[in-house]
């Protein structure tokens, strides 16, 4: 059972539950958690069982025809990878540990059970999304996983704020799936020739060889405007809304209205990171020479890190500051891909799902905590209160700002150091952002758990299926980042990439890296911003008489209210769309109100209708017969009239 | 069974037509009518599941099931169906039980049997359009469909029904004007030699050309405003509106296809020069509906003219599909027939529920219905998610094999940028799509309730059952849509090996 051909089971198990929860056990609580965490346990088991007998370096690919027509042709499989077995282990960790916790968390809630059939549907729809084979099949779950963000993030349909939050993510999601949906057809009509009936259309593993191919076949330029870089950017637009990637970032921090356990496994560890997945899958078609594609990826990754970490700066809603630090470390990782380290990328990718996920939990304890209260300023001096939470954020928190040797240190510094070799723009923006982040972090740790309690509620410790998947959380948030570092020679990002190379290895390597800009900069931002926050936020240092953070406020107004305010970014969104809807409206009246029902046909129609009512008016006293035979008068009269 | 073999066709449109004429005659009430009605649906679809199981062969390209009797002239009575005919004789099959079982309430008003017969004949006309083998029997059923329809939107129908049932013959009318006068000067061309449709398309194709865009330009109208396609799209919204709710279905599950239907039919296989040359101006056509269609649907207030309009959008994916000119784009016009049958009958169903219980279709009149409606607020997620195109269900299969086509158009002229700048631009309905079902979703069903509506009830079972049947298929074709694909691509891919 437990053979890389069943792989597909760790993805139906989830369908299966989330199914049998749907259709039957609804009525029963107990049975329909024990059916969807048991759904996911076995399929973590089986992720782990097969990293460990998995030691192929040819993937595994298994196809099946879904549709043809002509020489069109799609399949979807099973691709089993390093790669993909590294983003099962990941997925399926977070989700069973978010599904544990969602029975602390939704406890009180009348849809728990239709919580959990929704958290079932979206594991499986990402594990769907993790062992596709192809381009195509990813954009069926790429889609599946959007439908099951919008069903949680609208999980509260009663809130308005909810409801308005679900259909923003959707149609957001749908702008760049649209475009990633027309960069596969048009690298699909780009590479026709290559995908004979025998191999799978745009799989992973041809994917290369089918663009050399179409290349030397056909040159770079197609048809005139599509070419290689036309075909990446469009594909990369189906990550940057699912990424949330400036300009395309908006709804990710709306879609904090969902319940917390989602905000931790899907918007913040596991789908979200679809993109980057996406990105390092298809890079081969963004790395080839003449392509354009990698340097546009690289630049939306690196305004978007910087730019989501000024907004994370001053929002007060803990789980918004936490929205737009996840927003600003995608930025890392997707700057990481078009850097060309998509290994890079996927290890932040898996050290920020555990740190990210284990924030999120932990905000979302918080929250109960306080009473359903999301605002910072109704929270401080948790730290006493509520231990366990605390101690697991702050190792979170510690983790995401680049602390020595802990996770987030090793991923985030290494992305920082392939800017320094590749663009030192975006190296000064990585390492700023990292000053940012560890400042705007220890801002949330210190305004939550340290100080006074300013609130009004009673906060307490959460019950064990709350705080136990935090303390699992923690173990790979401090130490998973080793397992990639050069202290121990890279065995991660060497699993994924079987030719990784890195210019040096060891302690020894390690210190010399220190002493390069590109070592002690980014150390020097996490002291800086833990020191900043710490003195402004503990501290409460003040400057001519005022707090330190009152005196930013009132100084720089400008700035201070464009990051309140998410930059305007939103309102500019609204200022278009009603444009376009008043569009919409005058064409259409203007179109069918006048132009053809005005000028052309209502002189007709009415006439005609009036004539008809009275006909109408005779014939509606009749019988039923009397219809019937009008009927076969008819008939017969238009039989004459074609014989005539 | 060997009878039923060789008759199978007939003996489909005879049940219609002696169902109608029983109920017509009978002392039935509304339920007797209504069980007798469902009886012959189901000997009807058990026929259509006896052909697609054994019967009908899909691998063989040419005309099957064929029947002739001789009839007037040189005319006969010939009957035939190849792959994409009988996807239609199929959806009628599954559509008609499920639109009998949501007329109880209309048919409850007034007038049972004769709304019953008058239904029952409606599908036999439509049935014989899709399984007519010669052109006089095609023209006949097209024309005959037009009656039942008039009297059951003109009788059972809303507030302004004289004027949409009006609007919908004067239209309608138009269009049969222009295919007599079509298929009477090619026939007049051709010397009266055969009235059979493939003999005929043979001895079209051989016209001179000028003649030949004539014909098809007399034609295609008459199909495009069936379809219907902008600029003759109005009477649609309007007919729809104030159609009883099955009617709603039928007409948007079936009818609209008899356009598609004659599109793909005469257009392809009589004129298929022609077409090549318009390729690039149905390209566009299809775009401007796919678009004009959704970006309508956005601004609409009433619940049933945002299906309507979405009706006329995704009916512009079949435009573009044959703009394609290939495999690809002819099988996704197919399949978005069919599935565009079953999702469109299950969203006019909901809003025929809701309407049944509100009495108001106005969308400010709603708002969190999903507390008094949650098994309705479920499908109709469910059905919401079928019509943008959701991967798993069967709207996208159609939708992404019609850009795929189109992209890759077979044709070679020059504008074939015009057809890859079309089939870009209508991927902008993705979003339009997605935004105006999900903000009709929200404003029906999310937020806080009125007052008012906490009266509503919930979907009846047989409502549930119905749409569970409908989506239940859209759901098992879009997971795996050669069920219906492998039904017509070899015979669309024989078709277009002329291209």
């Amino acid at each position: 059972m437990t053979n890389v051909e069943n792989a597909w089971l760790i993805a139906l198990y989830p369908l299966l539950s989330a199914v049998l929860i749907m259709f039957f056990t609804h009525k029963s609580r107990k049975i329909s958690m024990g059916i969807s965490i048991a759904a996911v346990a076995i399929g973590f088991i089986h992720s782990l069982l097969l990293f460990f007998n998995f030691h192929g370096h040819e993937a595994y690919e298994a196809n099946f025809n879904w549709i043809k027509a002509g020489d069109f042709h799609l399949e979807i499989g099973l691709l089993v990878d390093q790669l993909g077995i590294g983003m099962l282990l990941t997925v399926t960790l977070v989700s069973l540990l978010v599904q544990i916790y969602t029975h602390g968390y939704m406890d009180e809630d009348k849809g728990y059970t239709r919580f959990y059939s929704y958290l079932s549907l979206f594991t499986f729809s990402m594990l769907g999304l993790v062992i596709s084979t192809n381009l195509f099949q990813m954009y069926f779950f790429w889609e599946l996983v959007g439908v099951c963000s919008f069903l949680l993030i609208g999980f509260w349909w009663h809130k308005p704020s909810a409801a308005h939050a679900c259909k923003k993510a959707f149609v957001t999601n749908r702008v760049g799936d649209a475009g990633f949906l027309i960069g596969l057809i048009m690298l699909y009509a780009f590479t026709k020739d290559f995908w004979s009936v025998d191999i799978a259309t745009m799989s992973f593993t041809k994917i290369q060889e089918a663009i050399n191919f179409a290349i030397a076949n056909n040159g770079l330029e197609v048809v005139g405007l599509v070419s290689v870089t036309t075909i990446g950017i469009l594909i990369f637009m189906g990550a940057m809304a699912k990424s949330a990637q400036f300009p395309l970032h908006i709804w990710l921090p709306d879609a904090m209205e969902g319940p917390t356990p989602i905000s931790a496994l899907i918007h913040a560890a596991t789908m979200v990171a679809a993109g980057v997945y996406l990105m390092v899958r298809v890079f081969p078609i963004c790395e080839i020479t003449g392509s354009g594609a990698l340097s546009f990826i690289a630049w939306i990754g690196g305004i978007t890190a910087i730019f989501a970490a000024t907004i994370a700066l001053t929002q007060n809603d803990i789980k918004k500051a936490l929205a737009y630090s996840t927003c600003s470390q995608l930025g890392y990782m997707i700057m990481s891909v078009g850097l060309g380290a998509p290994y890079i990328a996927m290890f932040h990718l898996i050290t920020h799902a555990m740190f990210k996920a284990m924030l999120f939990l932990g905000s979302g304890s918080v929250i109960l905590g306080c009473h359903h209260e999301q605002d910072m300023r109704e929270m401080g001096g948790l730290r006493k209160y509520m231990p366990i939470t605390a101690i697991t954020f702050l190792i979170g928190t510690l983790s995401i700002s680049g602390m020595p040797f802990f996770s987030g240190f090793w991923s985030k510094d290494m992305i920082i150091a392939k800017a320094y070799e590749v663009s030192p723009a975006l190296f000064w923006i990585g390492t700023i952002t990292a000053l940012l982040t560890a400042f705007y972090m220890f801002r949330i740790y210190f305004k939550t758990f340290e100080g006074e309690y300013r609130g009004h509620a009673h906060p307490h410790e959460q019950p064990l299926a709350v705080t136990a998947p935090l303390m699992v959380l923690a173990i790979p948030s401090v130490i998973l980042g080793l397992w990639g570092s050069p202290l121990m020679d890279y065995p991660l990002l060497k699993y994924f990439n079987h030719h990784f190379h890195a210019h040096g290895t060891g302690l020894s390597f390690f210190i010399h890296e220190l002493t390069q800009p590109m070592g002690y900069l980014p150390f020097l931002a996490f002291v800086f911003g833990n020191l900043g926050a710490y003195l402004i936020y503990v501290k409460g240092i003040t400057m001519q008489d005022k707090a330190v953070n009152v005196y930013v406020k009132e100084k720089f107004v400008p700035l201070y209210e464009g990051s309140v305010n998410k930059w305007y970014i939103d309102e500019a969104y609204e200022f278009v769309i009603s444009l376009c809807m008043s569009f919409f409206r005058i064409t259409w009246k203007f179109f069918e109100r006048v132009v053809i029902e005005g000028i052309v046909i209502n002189g007709l129609a009415w006439r005609g209708s009036e004539f008809v009512g009275e006909v109408l008016k005779l014939t509606q006293s009749g019988k039923v017969q009397s219809y019937i035979l009008i009927m076969f008068l008819g008939l017969i009269v238009s039989v004459l009239i074609f014989m005539v | 069974m060997e009878f039923l073999a060789e008759h199978s066709l007939s003996l489909q449109l005879f049940v219609f037509l002696i169902t109608a004429l029983v109920i017509a005659f009978s002392p039935f009430n509304e339920k007797q009518s209504r069980i007798t009605a469902l009886i012959g649906s189901f000997i009807f679809l058990f026929i259509a599941l006896l052909q697609y199981f054994k019967l009908f062969d899909s691998s063989n390209t040419a005309m099957q099931l064929v029947e002739s009797i001789p009839w007037i002239g040189g005319i006969n009575f010939a009957l035939g169906v190849d792959g994409l005919a009988f996807s239609m004789v199929l959806l009628m099959a599954i559509l008609m039980p499920c639109v009998i079982i949501a007329s109880k309430p209309i048919a409850q008003k007034q007038k049972p049997r004769l709304y019953y017969s008058l239904l029952l004949f409606l599908a036999l006309a439509v049935s014989a359009v899709f399984m007519a083998k010669d052109i006089f029997v095609f023209f006949l059923a097209w024309e005959l469909e037009l009656v039942p329809m008039y009297f059951l939107i003109a009788i059972w129908g809303s507030k302004n029904r004289n004027y949409a049932s009006m609007k919908f013959l004067l239209y309608t009318f138009a269009a049969g004007a222009c295919l007599l006068v079509g298929l009477f000067t090619l026939l007049a061309y051709t010397g009266f030699a055969s009235f059979d449709m493939q003999e005929l398309a043979g001895i079209a194709q051989a016209l001179s050309v000028p003649v030949q865009t004539l014909l098809f330009v007399l034609i295609s109208v008459c199909f495009i405003i069936k379809l219907p396609s902008v600029p003759f799209h109005t009477w649609l919204p309007d007919a729809h509106v104030e159609a009883p709710t099955p009617i709603s279905m039928i007409l948007a599950g079936i009818l609209l296809k008899m356009g598609c239907y004659g599109l793909i039919r005469f257009a392809t296989e009589f004129f298929p020069t022609i077409l090549e040359n318009m390729a690039p101006a149905i390209a566009i056509l299809g775009a401007v509906n796919i678009v004009f269609g959704a970006y309508t649907a956005l601004i609409q207030t009433d619940f049933k003219k945002i299906i309507a309009y979405s009706s006329i959008s995704h009916m512009g994916f079949i435009l573009l599909g044959l703009a394609g000119l290939n495999t690809a784009g002819y099988s996704g016009a197919a399949f978005q027939m069919f599935s565009h049958g079953l999702i469109s009958a299950a969203l006019f169903m909901i809003v025929g529920m809701i309407y049944e219980r509100s009495h108001t279709r106005e969308l400010e009149d709603f708002g969190g219905l999903a507390k008094v409606m949650p098994r309705t607020f479920f499908i109709f997620k469910l059905a919401a998610m079928a019509n943008l195109g959701l991967p798993g269900l069967s709207g996208f299969v159609g939708e992404s094999l019609v850009f795929y086509g189109a992209f890759t158009s077979a044709y070679t002229g020059a504008g074939l940028n015009a057809i890859k700048i079309s089939t870009v631009v209508s991927s902008v309905s993705l979003v339009l799509t997605a935004a105006y079902m999900l903000w009709t979703n929200q404003r029906v069903f999310y937020g806080e309730i009125h007052e008012k509506n906490h009266v509503l009830t919930d979907a009846r079972k047989s409502e549930v059952l119905v749409l569970a049947v409908l989506l239940g298929l859209a759901i098992l074709y879009g997971v795996y849509p050669n069920f219906i694909n492998s039904l017509y691509e070899p015979q669309l891919d024989s078709l277009l090996k002329t291209f």
